[in-house]
Order: structure tokens, then sequence, then C-alpha cells
């Protein structure tokens, strides 16, 4: 069964290689795959731009998703939590919360910039703006589908407001949290790229990489560079899947 | 019989309407003042004389992202540095080639007007924003290191479209940038800035834009192409010889106020004879960097320069 | 001493589209420390209201509940109340979730442990402690929704249907589980069943409710001694009478009629 799912890709990949090959496609609109991986290599070994090589890339984009993610996270599960377990809290602050929502991250770009100038924090707060919606909404959903009776129950066991909301709504409330978390960490890592164009003060980003690479004309740098972000992208989303298993053993 | 007479003419008009053609689609850079040939020719007919319809098909924020049109076909011809189009024809991603230039010089390294940085060599530890990389401001500002034992290292390189980097420079977010002008000019008629290299402090008469064509479109309208280079001489030189009308023009198209746009073009030299030699100079230092790797230079030059129609037109 | 119950009516209020409900109607009886319970009536005629009602998590819209003399207070740990569908927490362990009363009143681990510990034995749960619900069949979720109630020790035990989702043989174990329970502990159990079979089997009193709004009808005492046979003839003597009372109830008009059985 295993080998089948590997058939296809495969398959397409050779037909590529041999296209390009006799340059039915063109290199210069989609490099063949040999290309790219000789590209990847250029990435590690002589860097976009030269001198700045894959891995601090990989490095400072990682910092910054982490650091706009964390924010993320640290004020939609609270916030969230509140707002399922109090409905004028969330009559209050939801209007404000569906207005802003519907507006792109990568349009806050310009001010971002203003406010935070050109550097990690404005990247940061465009991966956090990304991050954020989906957390919050999960939270949320997790706590109002906490079956009610349950909170009934915790009442007969004479569990005061605090109790029910550290001991049934939290709890009660993880699996979706992890949800969120799930498409929160995938929607802040694609805002990446988009967000390291607001100017990369350090010169390194996966962003920012592949940026230049489009500048000094390397599209075999380029496609390598996302594919290193998709390879990325799918190693943090099985991370979170496992300690997402590790944590709700009772599913 | 009447019938057929009007067949015949709404028959010949369409073919008339066909023999003009498609409209060449031409492209410059934003605010760009060394493009001001172009603005010129559009601005005084040119075009309409030398017989040829032109179509303004992009106008971009830097030369990289031009020479990714030119790859996707979306281009005929365009106005850009000669740094980017060396590095997209030595990558192989574009078919363009050089048939005049556009300008020399006319770009400056700009800090901030009350600040503490005098001289270049202070730039050491400070960031500075270039447009991007393997454009011209990239390579002149390489050579101001060179020139002053600045080691690329000790700099922070950082890439910002030129109408971002004046307000980068008000808010202390970049120490320094270079750019093509009015941006410089620009900075300093706004008492943010304070030119401390003009970019002909650092290389004398240096190569800057170009007239560029992509060589499938030179090869099936060499007519049409001689048409626009034609037509590009012409411009430059009104240029010279009416000033004030040109000014004129170009505070149309860029939409900066005449203090500015007078200071920057005291900056910009415009020509249309390429330097050979200014030009290999490029290409050896992009090879340097590593940026492009190229077959070997004179046969790299012969396949980029086709200045044999620009030549042509000189002689007549 | 014991449970009283005053005068106790409910009516929910109409929410705009339907008329108020009117669930309760002056239910007034005694129920005395230390008996088992069991309160039979039609489908929706709002036992489960009344539970809730001396559980405190509804308010009644007249009268009152006094547990030996003194009002009932709403949430308090005098009244424990074993839901129909378990409501286990499902994040819980077995252990855990039996320990969440003592947990919530701030009881240490270890002596929390220790107690729950005691209750796994008892309820013959040994072996699922640290199994989560989901993995527990129908009998031992309910076993251990009843230990998490008991093991709070409150005055008063309510039981929703407890054994209504189980399949008969399963439920007849449990109904002998929860008497030997029952018969050691002592505990005051008000009971509410569908199963006439059941309350017979198991209560001192039986307490018979009116359809909608829930009247008193009857109060039958259970003078018979345990264990009682299922089968025996007395056992369905008392069964066929009940069940007639319903069949009768049933078959009577809805709100208006004054042909009621009334006795206290």
């Amino acid at each position: 069964m295993k080998k089948e799912r590997y058939l296809l890709p495969l398959i397409l990949i050779l037909v590529w290689q041999g296209l390009s090959s006799v340059q039915v496609i063109p290199s210069y609109k989609l490099p063949s795959p040999v290309e790219i991986v000789l590209g990847f290599r250029d990435l590690l070994i002589v860097g976009v731009p030269p001198g700045h090589l894959l891995h601090n890339h990989m490095l400072y984009s990682l910092y910054r998703v982490a650091l706009g993610y964390a924010v993320a996270a640290l004020l939609a599960i609270p916030l969230g939590l509140l707002m399922g377990w109090s409905p004028g809290i969330l009559r209050m602050i939801r209007p404000l919360f569906e207005l802003v929502r519907p507006i792109p991250p990568l349009a806050w770009i310009p001010i971002a910039i203003l406010w935070f100038g050109i550097g990690i924090k404005s990247a940061a707060f465009i991966i956090f703006l990304g991050a954020f919606s989906p957390i919050l909404l999960n939270t949320i959903s997790g706590v109002l589908s906490i079956n009610p009776i349950l909170i009934e129950a915790a009442r007969t066991l004479h569990a005061k407001e605090k109790d029910i909301f550290l001991k049934v709504l939290l709890p009660g409330a993880v699996p979706s949290i992890f949800v969120g978390m799930r498409i929160g960490i995938g929607i802040g890592w694609m805002t990446l790229v988009a967000a390291e164009f607001t100017g990369v003060k350090e010169g390194f980003g996966l962003g920012y990489m592949i940026m230049t690479a489009r500048d000094i004309q390397r599209p075999d740098e380029i496609l390598a560079g996302m594919l290193v972000i998709g390879v990325i992208g799918l190693l943090i989303d099985i991370g979170l899947r496992a300690i997402e298993s590790k944590t709700i053993k009772w599913q | 019989m009447k019938k057929i007479i009007l067949f015949f003419w709404v028959n010949l008009l369409f073919f008339v309407a066909i023999a003009q053609g498609q409209p060449v689609r031409i492209a410059y850079l934003q605010s760009d003042i060394h493009h001001l040939p172009f603005w010129v020719a559009i601005e005084k007919g040119f075009f309409e004389k030398e017989g040829v319809r032109v179509e303004v098909a992009g106008i971009f924020k830097a030369g990289p992202e031009m020479m990714s049109a030119f790859a996707a076909g979306s281009l005929d011809m365009g106005f850009v540095g000669n740094a980017p189009t060396i590095t997209a024809l030595a990558n192989r991603t574009v078919r363009a080639a050089l048939l005049a230039q556009v300008n020399t010089e006319g770009s400056a390294i700009v800090v901030k007007k009350d600040g503490r940085l005098q001289t270049l060599p202070e730039l050491v530890g400070k960031g500075v924003a270039i447009p991007g990389h393997s454009t011209v401001q990239d390579f002149l500002l390489r050579k101001a290191f060179i020139k002053h034992n600045i080691q690329a290292d000790q700099v922070k390189v950082i890439v910002l479209k030129p109408p971002e980097m004046i307000g980068a420079l008000r808010t202390d977010q970049i120490d320094a940038f270079i750019a093509w002008e009015p941006h410089s000019a620009k900075a300093q008629t706004m008492g943010v800035g304070r030119v401390v290299a003009h970019s002909r402090d650092i290389w004398k008469d240096h190569p800057c834009c170009g007239l560029v064509a992509d060589t499938g479109f030179l090869e099936t309208h060499p007519e049409k192409l001689k048409a626009i280079v034609r037509s590009h001489v012409m411009a430059t030189d009104f240029i010279h010889r009416h000033r004030e009308e040109a000014i004129k023009i170009a505070i149309k198209y860029t939409g900066m106020d005449e203090g500015t746009i007078r200071l920057a073009m005291e900056n910009v030299h415009y020509t249309y004879i390429p330097s050979v030699d200014g030009i290999r100079e490029y290409v050896e230092f992009l090879t340097k960097l590593k940026y492009i790797k190229v077959e070997d230079t004179t046969t790299f030059l012969d396949r980029l320069m086709r200045t044999e129609i620009l030549r042509e037109i000189i002689r007549r | 001493m014991g449970l009283d119950l005053l005068e106790l009516s409910k009516t929910f209020p109409g929410n705009g589209l339907g008329e108020s409900v009117h669930v309760l109607e002056n239910i007034q009886h005694r129920i005395e420390n230390g008996r088992f319970v069991s309160i039979i009536g039609p489908s929706g005629c709002g036992k489960t209201t009344l539970l809730r009602i001396i559980a405190g998590l509804e308010k009644a819209s007249a009268g009152k509940v006094l547990l030996d003399g003194k009002e009932l207070v709403q949430g308090t740990e005098e009244v424990g109340l074993v839901f129909q569908e378990y409501a286990l927490f499902p994040w819980r362990t077995t252990l855990q979730n039996i320990e969440m009363g003592l947990e919530i009143r701030g009881m240490d681990k270890p002596k929390r442990r220790l107690t729950a510990m005691e209750y796994i034995k008892t309820f013959d749960l040994n072996g699922f402690e640290h199994r989560y619900p989901r993995e527990l069949s129908g009998g031992m979720k309910q076993r251990v929704a009843i230990a998490r109630t008991l093991i709070m020790n409150p005055r008063v035990v309510l039981m929703d249907e407890p054994f209504g989702s189980l399949d008969s043989q399963t439920r007849n174990a449990m109904q002998e589980f929860l008497l030997r329970i029952w018969l050691k502990r002592g505990d005051t159990i008000i009971f509410v069943t569908h199963n006439v079979e059941e309350a017979v089997f198991l209560s001192d009193e039986i307490v018979i409710l009116s359809k909608r709004p829930a009247r008193l009808i009857q109060s039958i005492d259970m003078d018979l001694p345990r264990p009682r046979d299922r089968t025996s003839e007395t056992c369905n003597k008392i069964r066929r009478g009940i069940l007639k009372i319903l069949e009768e109830e049933m078959k009577r008009e809805e709100v208006g009629d004054e042909d009621r059985w009334d006795r206290l």
C-alpha cells in the first residue's frame, strides 16, 4: 500500500524532467527537477544572496513565525475561553472582531511598517494577524460545544465558577484549541513569505531569500526555496499533531 | 455594385489597421528620472512621427521585476538598469539584448540630514537600503565599499523599494540608502537626507540604464525596433536642447516638485552611446559576486549588445 | 427528619413562540432519611424537572425544599445527582472522574486517591481506574457516575433514570449492585424511573406522578423485605396495580379534568 502512494508523484516528476530536457517546458519558466535539486544545493552551499546560507534563512524565518504565533496563541486562547464562557463578553467583542477578520494580513503590511518599522516586529505582526483568527474562533467553538450537561454535573459536585472554567471548559475545549492551533500555524507559516516582503532588516529569511532569487533571476532557486517552505510547513504540522495525540488521549 | 465597393473599403481599412499592427509593449521604472527620454518621446509624439504605436506595458518598482516580465513574454522593450539586464541574460531567464544606453550616473548614497554619519567609512556596522540585489545601485554600493576598504559583511544591506526608503530613513529604520534619482533629490528637498556620495564620485561616467529589447521581438519586427531607437535618440537630443521643457515632462511623470526635479537632473547624464568597458566591468563584478556565471565575458557581451542598429541610425 | 417538598410548582415561561409550560403542580411530600424512594410517572411529566429543582439546577416557581427543617440552598453539597447520560468528563480517567468532587472541595491528592481507590474496589472497577470513559461499557460508566456522586456523601442522592440506557441483563445486575451498596450505606435515595418492575424491586416507597402538570397521585409504601423476587406474586400484584393507575392516568384528559386521584 505504502509504495503505491509514491507512484503518482514519481511518474509526474519523471514526465516533468523529460519534458524539461527537451525544452518543451523551457527552463526559464519552469526549471526541471534536476535543476531544482541543483538549485537547492546552491541554496545550501552558496546562498542567496551569496553568502547568506539556507540554514540561516530558515532559522530567522522560524524565529519570526514563532514570535508572531506565540503572541497569537497567548492572546487568542484565553480570550477565546472567556468569550465562549461569557455570552456578554462574546457579544461585546464579536462585532469588532468580525469587522477586522476579513482584512487579509497582507493588507496590513503598510500599516505594520508604519507602526513597527522594518524588521522582526512588523513581520511577526503580520504572522500574528494570520494565526489569531483561527485560534480564537476554534477556541470559542470548543467551549461552546462542550455538552452543557458536563457543566451541570460539575455544579452538582459543588463547582464554583472558577472550577467550571478551569476543570471543565478548559479541558473540554482542548481538542478544538488544537485544531485552531494547527490551522493557525498553517496560515502563519503561509503568510511568512509575504510578511518578509515588509523588508527584512537582518537580511535573512526564507521569503527574503525567494525574493532575492527572483531579483538575481534564478527560478531554480525560487522553486527550491518554495519546496523548503512547503516541507517545513509539513513538518510543523506533523509535529503539532504528534503533540496533540500525546495530549488528547481520551478521544 | 454599391455593396461591393463598401465591402472593399471596409476590408481595406481593416487590413490597414492590422498592418499597423500591435503596439510595441514598452516598460519603465516608476519615478525613475533616468527614463525621461521615454517620457519625452511620448509627450512630443516622436513615436507617431516614426510611424510606430507604443503601449506602456508596465511601470515597475525595480529592475529585476521588469526582467521577470520579459521572461514571461509580457514586454517587447524596456528601460532598465544594465545590471539587472546582465543578470537576467547570464542566468538565461530572458532572451534580450541591449540596443542603446539611456543614461550614465544618476544615483547617490543618502544619509540622514542631521545625523552623525558624515563620511562613507562610517557606514560600518550600519544599515543601508538598496532597491534590489544585482541592481546598478547594489553594484555601486559595493564598489564604494571596496574603495573605502569596507568589508561587505560589515554593513547590513537591506532591500527596500525606493519610495519606501525616505520614510525608512526618516524613522531611523535605516542609516542610509542608495537609489536612483529623483529619490535622492527628494530626500534632500524634504529636508530628510543629505548626499554623502554621488554615484559619479564612486565611479565616474558609470553606465546606468539601457534600452533593452526582447530578441524575439528584435528578429520579427526590426523596423519597429529601429523606429523606437530613432525616437529614443531624438528624445535624448531634445533633453539636451530643450531642458526647461524636459523638466516639465519629468515633473509630470514623477509627480514630484520642480525643486526636486532640477536637483535630480543635475546628477544624471543622458546619453545613448553605450560604454562597452563599463558594461564589461559590470559583468566581471557580478561574476565575482557569484550572481552570475558567464561562458566567457567577450562572448557574453556579443550576445548582450546589439548596437548595430544604433550605429546605423547615428551614421545617417 | 428528611427531605420536605412543600407546595412545589414550576412553570417554564413561554419563549415568544409557545405558551408557558406548567410542569409541576403543588408537589407536597416528605421523604424520610435513609429511604429509597422511586418516582414514577408518564413520559415528560416533569420528573426530571423535580429532580433538578431539588439538585439546585432549576429554581421552583413556587414552594420550597427543606432538608431536616432547613431550606435547601442551591448548589449545595447536601444533594448529589446521577444523570441518565452518565455525564462523565471524557478527558478524565475513571479515577479522576470519581475524585472530581473531592478535588473541587480541595482535598489533597494522596487522600483523594486513597478514598477514590476505595470506591474503585467497591464499585468493581478494578483494572479500569486509568481508563477513559470511551473505553468503558455502559454499565461501568454508570457505576463511575454513581461512585462520583456517592463519594461526596451527600445527604440526598438523586438518580434520574440511571439504568435507562442499559440492556435488561446489565440493568438487573446494576439494580442488585445498587441495592447492595445502598444497604451498606443507608443513603437517602430519590430514584426516577420509567420501569415499574425496577421501582418495585428497589424501593421503600413509590411515588406516582400524574401527566403534565405533574401532581402527586399516590404514594405507595413497599413493606416488602429484601432481597425481593421480581417474579413473586406480591411484586406482580403491586406492579399490576401501579400499571393500572398509570394507564388510567394516560387516558385522562390533559388539563382541567376535575376527576383527580388526589391521595397523599
